[in-house]
């Protein structure tokens, strides 16, 4: 049973990866959103010049233009599914629901983390050339950076199910997903500052606010591992 | 192409209620239908028929009743069921961006088929899409899009074959060829129609089922019925309109 389960994750997900790289809708929308928030990021912070030190609102510059980037991402997770009604022939197929979960989840998750990882570069040359760096070792930014992907991921692909039959699918799931990300959004901000600022005490911060990240996936992932097969079937 | 022996009731359906909301869509739906049999259920948009078909194929729970498909419960053997089903749409139930090989491979793991590439060449060959096995599906006309349906219904050798009106939008030769392959495994599978085309519908039956309202309306063998008497029912219950 778990090997055919495994089966079923590995197929589910490599057609997810074959079509996205064939299409690009995922990575495209997302990728072309991010870059254009850091250039109006950059536009709107052209008058503060050399006064302001952009690595005190590079945390939450980030995680805004990340979660909105994300919301873009779902709502296509499930397009392709719709489409010619394929999400019912893979209901006929005897597949556990949790394993399209996981899979979809997977999938989205890596479209993220790629389109996450295009983007922080634009960002420093957009915003930290000739200007201090980050204070800390750079892995603690991927550290929060995959943590709280998954967090967006796991609630995101469970909110895009419920959602993806919706005749307003695309404003509906902005309205629950940002509310429910509160928690994620704010933890991750200040990992992310604890990285970047530095200072005595910043890795013990760090940490302390991962902890409320890894405790968010944590339960928000078993949230939508229960409820998935009542999300999907409904 | 079918490997369990086709003996005893395919379906077994008592005091089926589905209800959404206040709405009754389905009404304490009682019937059996016997392994091998052709049904073609007809009846008004409205009726009941997707509904029914969509709880047979697992795809719905029951509100109330009880339901054996196959000998298994809809509900409790859910996954083991699904093994044994098959299903044709109007819609394709294929992806657009994925070749035709690449679907029928896709489903083929999601079944656990063994051989699996070689089962997906004979079902492209049988339904004379070989030549066409590394395209997009996007790229399928709608005849070839229901044909490259039909090999992924009958990917894991389904038992029982339900046919949500598999000839809507399909041109005269498409039907042709529908009609052709549905022959050929006719006597190898069990098979569940819904149609509005009274005379398509009874033509490949061996039993017949009216909803309206969703209530059986009548259901009989198609030998015991008799054609004027059965379609003035049909025209009542269309106008019966929607419950």
């Amino acid at each position: 049973m778990a090997s055919a389960s495994w089966r079923q994750f590995k197929a589910i997900l490599r057609k997810d990866l074959v079509m996205e790289m064939r299409t690009h809708e995922m990575i495209t929308s997302m990728g072309l959103y991010a870059i254009l928030t850091m250039v109006v990021y950059q536009i709107a912070l052209t008058e503060a010049g050399e006064a302001l030190d952009v690595r005190l609102v590079m945390p939450g510059l980030i995680w805004v233009a990340f979660i909105f980037m994300s919301l873009l991402g779902l709502n296509r997770s499930f397009v392709h599914e719709k489409d010619q009604g394929c999400i019912d022939a893979l209901l006929l197929s005897p597949v556990d629901r949790p394993v399209i979960f996981f899979a979809k989840f997977s999938g989205n998750l890596l479209f993220l983390l790629a389109v996450e990882v295009l983007s922080l570069p634009v960002f420093a040359f957009l915003f930290l050339q000739g200007r201090e760096g980050i204070s800390n070792p750079i892995w603690l930014l991927g550290v929060v950076m995959l943590a709280a992907s998954v967090g967006i991921s796991g609630v995101g692909t469970l909110l895009a199910t419920m959602t993806v039959n919706t005749s307003g699918k695309d404003i509906l799931l902005a309205v629950v997903f940002v509310p429910l990300m509160y928690p994620l959004l704010r933890a991750a901000v200040g990992a992310t500052f604890a990285a970047v600022i530095g200072g005595p005490g910043s890795i013990e911060t760090f940490w302390s606010w991962m902890a409320w990240v890894a405790g968010f996936d944590v339960i928000m992932l078993l949230v939508a591992f229960g409820l998935y097969e009542f999300v999907i079937g409904a | 192409m079918g490997e369990t022996p086709l003996t005893g009731n395919a379906l077994e359906v008592r005091g089926l209620t589905r209800a959404f909301g206040a709405r009754k869509a389905l009404d304490k739906v009682d019937f059996d239908l016997p392994e091998g049999a052709f049904l073609s259920i007809f009846g008004p948009n409205g009726a009941g028929k997707t509904t029914l078909v969509k709880i047979l194929t697992t795809l719905l729970n029951p509100s109330a009743g009880s339901v054996r498909v196959c000998g298994l419960d809809v509900v409790t053997d859910a996954v083991e069921l699904r093994h044994k089903i098959g299903l044709i749409s109007h819609n394709p139930l294929l992806y657009a961006d994925l070749t035709a090989e690449e679907n029928l491979l896709f489903f083929a793991e999601m079944y656990g088929i063994p051989d699996a590439e070689e089962r997906v060449r004979e079902l492209l060959e049988s339904v004379e899409l070989d030549h066409r096995r590394l395209d997009l599906t996007r790229t399928f006309s709608r005849g070839m899009l229901q044909r490259l349906s039909i090999a992924r219904a009958l990917l894991h050798r389904p038992d029982i074959l339900f046919l949500d009106e598999p000839y809507s939008g399909l041109d005269p030769h498409a039907m042709d060829i529908l009609d052709t392959l549905i022959a050929q495994i006719r006597g190898e599978h069990t098979f569940v129609m819904i149609s509005h085309d009274l005379s398509k519908g009874l033509e490949l039956c061996s039993h017949a089922l009216i909803l309206a309202n969703g209530k059986v309306v009548m259901f009989d063998e198609r030998d015991a019925i008799d054609e004027a008497a059965f379609r003035e029912t049909y025209r009542a219950t269309v106008g019966m309109g929607v419950a």
